[in-house]
């Protein structure tokens, strides 16, 4: 054998070539590996649109239908009326209701009979047995309790366009109506720090743009026992999601109010502070009776 | 082209087969439902909770 011919049987023509990979099937094995690969590219894709769809809009719906009847609970709550307690300005401490303030009284607004009834549900003589703060000659007003899942008031933050009931509970079924109010904290309008967190992208987005708050912005708060407005006090602070010292207690009567950050991302958390300026208990608390 | 294999390897005649498609797709749809809010709510948005 010349090299001549060597040459010629190693080099076949790409027709060649393609009749030999035909015949040993390599081509009918790489197709179907390729419109296999293809097809999982596209159910991949598919899924994931699929989720995009519901995050933005499936979860919508849920919280869109809680909040319908969370407005019609809410206005229920209103009807029980406020309880009373008694409140030591030196320690904090806070008693455990002694009255309860009718609701026609709190919703006529008129300060000087609500202060009158608190007055009377107060007053050591006439309810001595529930009396339990010894330094405390002061009153407040506070909601009934809630139960996880009820609503305790709603927020309205105008500057970014929010207007939510706010459910108490910040545990993932109680979220998914959108915001709720961290147990443990005090309702916003009582003395010390009530939290409130809610969902930035998902379920209703109720605080999707709570970034665009600055200092001085108003953060309302319409409850029970009456409308509380609070100001931002420092601008939004990004921590992280096991940042417990937000939650601290603090002195007066705030709002501080938590979510995902950046958007659509778990990683961390936003954080406003706001502080009282009104509200029916602002007097006593700020000392100004 | 996988699908249509699957709808005509389901057993019964063709009403049969249309109904368990039916019930088949409902129970895909609801457990993506519950992937799809299991993985929401730990990675895109837990709800903004702290500690």
């Amino acid at each position: 054998m010349s090299l001549d011919d060597t040459r010629d049987d190693a080099i076949a023509t790409p027709q060649q070539l393609r009749t030999r990979l035909v015949g040993a099937g390599v081509v009918s094995t790489a197709l179907r590996v390729v419109r296999g690969v293809g097809w999982s590219l596209i159910t991949l894709g598919l899924l994931m649109l699929g989720f995009v769809a519901h995050q933005l809009w499936i979860t919508d719906f849920f919280a869109d239908r809680a909040q319908r009847g969370l407005e019609a609970e809410l206005t229920t709550r209103v009807a029980e009326g406020a309880e009373v307690v008694a409140y030591d300005p030196a320690t904090g401490e806070v008693s455990g209701a002694l009255g309860l303030v009718p609701a026609d009284i709190l919703a006529s607004g008129d300060a000087a009979a609500i202060a009158e009834a608190v007055r009377g549900i107060g007053d050591p003589a006439t309810t001595p047995s529930n009396f339990d703060v010894p330094g405390a000659d002061r009153f407040l007003l506070r909601e009934t309790a809630a139960d996880a899942g009820d609503p305790v008031g709603t927020i309205r933050i105008p500057d970014i366009g929010v207007t939510w009931t706010i459910v108490e509970g910040v545990r993932t079924p109680q979220l998914r109506k959108g915001a709720g109010h961290m147990p443990d904290t005090p309702l916003p309008g009582q003395p010390g720090n009530a939290v409130v967190s809610g969902h930035r992208t998902t379920y209703g987005a109720p605080f999707h743009n709570l970034d665009d708050l600055a200092v001085g912005d108003s953060i309302f708060w319409d409850s029970p026992i009456g409308t509380h407005e609070f100001v931002v006090r420092e601008a939004p602070l990004i921590v992280k999601p096991t940042d417990l010292w937000v939650t601290n207690p603090r002195e007066g009567a705030w709002i501080t109010l938590t979510t995902c950050h950046p958007k659509f991302s778990a990683r961390e958390r936003l954080v406003i502070f706001a502080e009282m300026v009104s509200g029916p208990n602002a007097p006593v608390i700020y000392g100004q009776t | 082209m996988i699908f249509r294999r699957i709808f005509e390897a389901l057993p019964g005649s063709l009403p049969v087969r249309i109904l368990i498609s039916a019930v088949l797709i409902a129970a895909l749809l609801v457990a993506l439902h519950f992937f799809y809010t299991w993985v929401g709510n730990n990675y895109l948005d837990t709800g903004g909770g702290v500690g």
